[in-house]
């Protein structure tokens, strides 16, 4: 067991002051950004103080890598709403199937990406529907509604990035660096248990595993936060690659084939030694010696299947609409189209749904308060600073909360209040607005759910049992590797695995006991592989082609054989061939624990 | 005499000279930023993201002022 002495942070009404520093920055700089975009009276505010609620990330890098990809994304959907608005402008029909179409690919793409990159993309897609849609009766106003947007949100992102610099916002840096040290002494504690001999720890291993694999979105943040942070972030990433191979090589060292040669614990050292370099350089603000891409798994088909039924949420809510023949109607299908395209980038799209579906009722209350009992028809820009504070201090206090509903309640309510309040200069105060406003993103909600309980989205069983599959074939068709580094095709693998600990593959465990001996496989032939080419140009080649064989058709005996005829070639023990003999024998015993779990037939 | 700016044009579309002075700003800082990680900028200042922020707008001005 392991002590720590947890410093305790200073709080203020039980709450951390880093909690309200961040809930002050986010007040700040919507005010700011309410304030240049009434200044340079942009036609849409709304948009500016909305991208600073999507923005409201905790760290400094965390909000600019959200921001480029939120500017980036933009452009791409407004380019895609004028292409499709250009395309099908007298045909309202093939423009809805159109949009729908354009909606499922951006889902598609945001299942294949993680972090900021799958939000991107799905931005991308009800972006079209926010410009294109709710101009659907207007064509010509596509262009200037883009524009507005467009200017609305880089005025949003100045102003965050302005705030969250002259606030000190932390940095997320410091934080990255003690997090992957602490994650190297639980790595190195599970390497003296297996070599102790205990028990297998499966659970310790898949948990470390989690842990490093979760922590690939927010390296890349760091890259931005300062001139040395894309340094720093091939570091923290260089770090992450490594401690995935070592977490593995411990794994393996619990062989008992591996007490034969002193190889594997020689292995383990020399990826210890490489972690611990490359946190190093992360603290020093140096390059690694060498830099590791942290590839990120695809499940092309799951990620197909889900665009799909996004495309057919969209489509049944488009047929719904026509049919009731609705006044303003696009307005609610724009809002419809964004809370399926970000429900794309959480694991439980139906549970974002319902949880909008609660939220906006409640968004919606708390913006008529601020609306028609503390503002009620105040037209200084003070008062609406005054008036906005508490809903948007709360709101994002919601968000640093460590429960995950409160968490994802308080950043419904802090968009949903701002896009029902829709600050505006002069402010209208219309109740008719405000009603329908929140009418129709309720409505949307509703529907969405309706077509969403119709059309289920992918069920966790199903991208288990594909993840497994995907697995399973892939280590099947394995010959040689596709000129992939091993470590980085090793990090790839620990993000399956982590996917599929992430549609509850821990309750499945015969399953997750066939998904890590994959992993454990896959590692363990690439690992030989790369021993085997080392000698591939000597005198043993054609030994090395009789193992490569052996490997090709997974024949275990043959590779026992081969094994001692490296050996007797080995000058001393700790030489190559040796290492070589050591690898094959204990890929020989992986194998063949691996085809004792697997259950062929199953899972396909 | 006043400075005259000069509209970038796009396909036909008028983009205001700040914008044309925010991108090549923003441009600027990216091909500098390896180049400040080299002299160890971020660890001349105390407050290394306020000096970064304050490089970016002395940029924005000594663009628009010369160009």
């Amino acid at each position: 067991m392991i002590a720590t002495i947890a410093e305790q942070p200073f709080t203020v009404a039980k709450i951390p002051v880093s909690s309200w520093g961040f809930a002050i920055r986010v007040w700040l700089a919507t005010i700011l950004a309410l304030f240049v975009s009434f200044w340079l009276q942009l036609e849409s505010p709304t948009t500016a103080a909305l991208t600073i609620a999507v923005l409201a990330e905790p760290t400094r890098g965390q909000a600019l890598e959200k921001a480029g990809f939120r500017l980036l994304a933009t452009l791409v959907g407004v380019t895609a709403s004028i292409a499709i608005t250009g395309l099908f402008s007298q045909t309202r029909d093939l423009i809805l199937v159109a949009f729908a179409v354009w909606l499922g690919i951006c889902v598609f793409a945001a299942k294949l990406f993680d972090g900021y990159r799958a939000y991107a993309a799905v931005l991308s897609g009800y972006t079209v529907a926010l410009i294109a849609t709710q101009q659907i009766d207007h064509p010509q106003h596509v262009f200037e509604s883009g524009m507005a947007r467009g200017a609305a949100i880089a005025v949003g992102i100045l102003s965050i990035a302005v705030v969250n610099t002259l606030v000190f916002a932390p940095d997320r840096q410091p934080r990255l660096g003690a997090q992957l040290a602490a994650l190297h002494r639980r790595v190195r504690d599970y390497a003296s248990a297996t070599l102790r001999g205990e028990p297998d720890s499966t659970t310790t291993f898949l948990t470390l595993l989690r842990e490093i694999v979760a922590l690939r979105p927010e390296i890349a943040s760091v890259a931005l936060e300062s001139s040395s942070g894309s340094v720093r972030s091939a570091a923290a990433r260089s770090a992450a690659v490594a401690l995935v191979t070592e977490l593995q090589a411990a794994r393996t060292n619990r062989d008992p084939g591996s007490e034969a040669s002193g190889w594997p614990a020689r292995e383990l050292r020399r990826r210890d030694d490489e972690v611990r370099q490359n946190l190093l350089a992360l603290r020093s603000a140096r390059w690694p010696l060498r830099v590791w891409r942290a590839p990120l798994y695809r499940s092309f088909g799951t990620a197909a299947e889900s665009g799909v039924r996004a495309a057919a949420w969209f489509a049944i809510a488009s047929t719904f609409y026509i049919w009731a023949g609705w006044p303003a109607a696009s307005v609610s299908l724009s809002f419809l189209a964004l809370i399926a395209g970000l429900g794309a980038t959480t694991p439980n799209p139906r549970g974002f749904t319902v949880l909008g579906l609660v939220g906006t009722p409640i968004a919606a209350v708390l913006a008529g308060i601020l609306e028609f009992i503390i503002l009620d028809g105040a037209d200084a820009f003070p008062v609406l600073a005054i008036g906005l504070a508490p809903f948007t201090v709360g709101a994002a206090l919601l968000i640093t909360s460590k429960n995950l509903l409160w968490s994802s309640l308080g950043r419904v309510n802090l968009s949903f209040i701002t896009m029902i309040f829709a600050p505006s200069n002069p402010q209208t105060y219309n109740p008719q607005a405000f009603l329908f406003t929140s009418l129709f993103v309720i409505v949307a909600a509703t529907l969405l759910l309706a077509a969403q309980t119709l059309i289920p989205p992918v069920s966790d069983d199903k991208r288990r049992m594909r993840l497994l599959a995907e697995a399973r074939s892939e280590l099947h068709q394995w010959v040689h590797p596709n000129g992939e580094a091993p470590e980085e095709a090793t990090f790839r693998d620990a993000s399956r695995i982590n996917q599929f600990l992430g549609v509850g593959g821990a309750q499945d465990s015969r399953a997750l006991a066939e998904m890590v001996s994959c992993f454990d496989q896959s590692a363990m032939l690439r690992l030989c592989d790369t021993k085997l080419m080392q000698l591939t140009d000597g005198p043993l080649a054609s030994l090395v082609d009789e193992a490569r064989a052996a490997i090709v058709k997974r024949d275990t005996a043959a590779l026992r054989a081969i094994a001692p005829r490296f050996c007797e070639q080995a000058p001393q023990k700790d030489s190559i061939e040796a290492d070589v003999a050591a690898c094959l024998f204990m890929t020989s015993n992986i194998l063949d624990g691996g085809s004792e779990v697997g259950f062929p037939g199953e899972a396909t | 005499m006043a400075q005259t700016f000069t509209e970038l044009v796009i396909g036909g579309v008028l983009l205001a000279p700040f914008v044309t002075y925010l991108v090549v700003t923003l441009v600027v800082i990216i091909v500098l930023r390896p180049l400040l990680h080299v002299v160890g900028f971020a660890k001349m200042f105390s407050h290394a993201s306020i000096a970064e922020l304050s490089l970016g707008v002395t940029i924005l001005g000594l663009l628009m002022l010369l160009f």
